[in-house]
């Protein structure tokens, strides 16, 4: 906390307390929250337009490696997002809250997910079902218990399987432009199905074929440690869900080294910094006590390690933070610390 | 309550005895009906695998108190053109039942048709068209049928993978292996030519 | 008036008490055989012949047969009905039979059945019986023939086995996937509970059913 801002912070909150009717002021006094008892100039609108910001750097670089196609498929989503948001709000007749940023970011965060010659209608339809079904159907903000982006993605792997399986390399490995339908395989479908390894510094940058915002760890690096800086996401969640995954590759890897990856390719591949640092970190569909975070990443990154290694698919960060997201009521109820004398 | 004994007793037994008739009397009726779909179907697959052959017969053998069966297709002069039989083995979800033709060379396939399958739509499930099954068609079997990724075959004995299914394309290949390979221990070549 | 009675005993399984969005009854049919229209309008008519059969004898029989051995006597001739109807569906449709699969011995448990003889047939004389069992037959073969027509049209682009949607659509696999049978069941559900909420505000507010 910025302590200086502080005092003037809270000489401009009671500043504005004072403006209002005595009894709405009383009211507004009255709000619990758990310690520290700090008033901070925040609300929904920044923290969502801060995390855009933090999304900047991965933005730029899917848009480096994979060209002009990878904006086109971000405003196709972030768009479709907002206009399900408007229709839905209204159907509802509920207020409108279509610019607070969240469908944005919602729009934002599927597109990084998609393979970079993904079709801009099955973009479209994505984003609105990450909205309308993964998001409005639950409430709206604040009561999806899922991940509207990743349940967007979970939809469309299922609705189109190939689409959604046929990458291409990066146009910095010497890919002609408009030369498209050149498959090729991701790195973990590389060490899955023909044991070959990809070398850690391609995938360190992204130079590697894979969805257009996940392939460069280090740009999702860079927003995500912003992100931190600025205080809105929790360290335990993205360090904990990473080296969960290092610690459970590593005991495999060990194990036997020929045959399954090391940890540090687990978490520079697929969708491990994407996942870790923007959605394992979602303030609303992850749990809220310490020992349920922990929980919530252990096992979230044991379960993307097994899907990995052992299951059909060659990534499983996607399924991992949904099946968690669904015990995230469940841990927040069994973790919650007792009352004092509060039987259990 | 003696009396409620006896007719629930009654009761219960008239009703079972007269649907056992009726069961009876409908599986009399249908049962050579099933049979028989179930035969035509087995015999297109074998002439679908076998396009030469204009009959069968078939091949049995008891290996470990366990069944080998094979269909041995013959051309219209009564000369042998080849084995068919059934590869049945686990696939991405359920089983996966192959009807396997091989040739009468022992060195090549001639043709494969996907008899039962639960892969997923659209993905695994292209395993059953004609664009993936065609590429067994003269497939050498020697020293194993492999797939190969996103590329066009490199040596004779190799298909493509369906892009996007990988397991389900290596689950035929691998069962299509297990299945040559017990045929060519249980019917050697000579003794089919017979 | 017996004429009234009658045609009220069919009408009601095609909207009042349509058995899987109203009753929430034979779900697992439902969400099961639909990836198609006609799997679901053979597997409606298999459970149409299924029920029919079940609630004309057990209504003829309902002054004979005792209470205490009254479900079992019904799930034996259920069992035979659905036997003889597995066994039709084998001998004269056999890609049907391979298509639905286990679900049609899977009609035995199908609460429908049981519900419709517990529930009405032991109770009625046949010719309602007959009726009752027609409505609701008929009611299920139409929702699921529904649910197939939607599922048919988004995952495989085409009603009955033909094409109605050109190269251009991409077909939503996860539409012939169990996932899909949900979705559309869900709106199903919503839509009917819509449209009868918005019947019952015009008709009346204070009545309460």
């Amino acid at each position: 906390m910025e302590r200086n801002d502080l005092k003037s912070m809270e000489d401009k909150t009671i500043d504005k307390l004072q403006e209002k009717p005595a009894q709405e002021k009383q009211i507004e006094r009255l709000v619990v929250s758990s310690s520290p008892h700090f008033l901070r100039d925040e609300n929904i609108h920044k923290i969502m337009h801060t995390v855009v910001l933090a999304l900047l750097p991965a933005m730029a670089a899917s848009v480096y490696f994979f060209g002009l196609r990878a904006a086109g498929l971000i405003l196709v989503s972030v768009v479709s997002c907002l206009l399900t948001e408007y229709a839905v709000q209204k159907l509802r007749e509920k207020p409108v809250t279509m610019w607070d940023g969240s469908a944005i970011i919602t729009g934002i965060l599927l597109a990084l997910t998609l393979p970079p010659g993904f079709p801009y209608y099955a973009a479209a339809l994505g984003s609105a079902f990450a909205i309308g079904i993964g998001k409005q159907l639950f409430g709206g903000l604040g009561y999806n218990i899922f991940n509207p982006a990743l349940l967007g993605r979970a939809f469309l792997m299922a609705t189109y399987p190939v689409l959604t399986t046929t990458w291409s390399e990066p146009l910095t490995k010497g890919v002609k432009a408009g030369v498209d339908a050149v498959s090729a395989a991701t790195p973990l479908a590389l060490m899955k199905f023909e044991g070959k390894m990809t070398s850690h510094l391609d995938m360190l940058f992204g130079n590697v074929a894979g969805s257009m915002g996940e392939t460069s760890a280090i740009a999702i690096l860079i927003g995500g440690l912003y992100l931190r800086y600025r205080g809105y996401i929790n360290w335990k969640l993205p360090l904990g869900y990473l080296g969960s995954m290092a610690v459970f590759g590593g005991i495999f890897w060990l194990i036997n080294p020929t045959k399954y990856p090391d940890p540090l390719f687990h978490i520079l591949a697929g969708g491990a910094m994407l996942g870790a640092w923007f959605m394992v970190t979602d303030m609303v569909t992850s749990p809220v006590t310490p020992l349920g975070q922990w929980l919530f990443v252990i096992c979230g990154g044991l379960l993307a390690v097994i899907i990995r290694l052992f299951g059909g698919l060659p990534e499983g960060v996607m399924y991992s933070i949904l099946l968690m997201n669904a015990f995230v009521p469940l841990l927040d109820k069994h973790t919650r610390p007792k009352f004092f004398g509060e039987e259990m | 309550m003696n009396n409620v004994v006896t007719k629930m007793l009654l009761v219960l037994t008239v009703i079972g005895a007269v649907s056992g008739g009726i069961l009876a009397g409908v599986f009399h009726v249908a049962d050579p009906l099933i049979q028989a779909n179930r035969e035509k179907e087995l015999k297109e697959a074998i002439f679908v695998v076998l396009p030469e052959a204009k009959d069968y017969k078939l091949l049995e053998k008891e290996v470990d108190k366990a069944k080998v069966i094979a269909y041995k297709g013959i051309d219209a002069e009564g000369k042998p053109v080849g084995l068919a039989f059934i590869a049945d083995g686990g696939g991405f979800q359920g089983n996966i039942r192959v009807m396997v033709g091989l040739n009468i060379d022992y060195l090549k396939l001639k043709g494969i048709k996907v008899l039962e399958q639960n892969e997923t739509p659209g993905l695994g499930n292209r395993i059953k068209e004609t664009v993936f099954e065609g590429q067994f068609k003269n497939l050498e079997i020697k020293p194993k049928v492999e797939y190969i990724k996103y590329r066009k075959p490199e040596k004779p004995n190799q298909i493509t993978a369906i892009t996007g299914a990988t397991i389900s394309s290596d689950a035929v290949v691998k069962n299509i292996n297990n299945a040559v390979e017990k045929v060519l221990k249980n019917f050697p070549q000579e003794e089919v030519l017979k | 008036m017996a004429n009234n009675t009658l045609w009220h005993e069919f009408k009601k399984g095609l909207w009042q008490d349509i058995p899987p969005f109203r009753l929430v009854l034979g779900t697992c049919p439902t969400l099961a055989v639909t990836n198609s229209v006609i799997n679901g309008i053979a597997m409606g008519m298999a459970t149409l012949f299924v029920l029919l059969c079940a609630n004309i004898t057990v209504s003829a029989i309902r002054k004979i047969v005792p209470g205490q051995v009254r479900i079992a006597a019904y799930v034996v001739l259920i069992a035979l009905y659905v036997t003889v109807a597995d066994m039709f569906l084998a001998a004269m449709f056999p890609p049907i039979s391979k298509a639905l699969g286990p679900y049609v011995p899977l009609i035995v448990v199908n609460c429908i059945i049981l519900a419709r003889a517990e529930g009405f047939a032991q109770k009625n004389p046949i010719m309602p019986s007959v009726m009752d069992a027609l409505g609701i037959g008929i009611g299920f073969t139409l929702s699921l023939a529904v649910m197939g027509l939607i599922r048919e049209i988004f995952g495989f682009g085409s009603i009955l086995d033909i094409k109605i949607l050109g190269d251009w659509f991409e077909p939503w696999i996860v539409m012939i996937l169990p996932a899909g049978a949900f979705f559309v069941f869900g709106f199903l559900v919503a839509l009917v509970n819509y449209l009868s909420i918005k019947q019952k505000g015009k008709k009346t507010e204070t009545v309460c059913h």
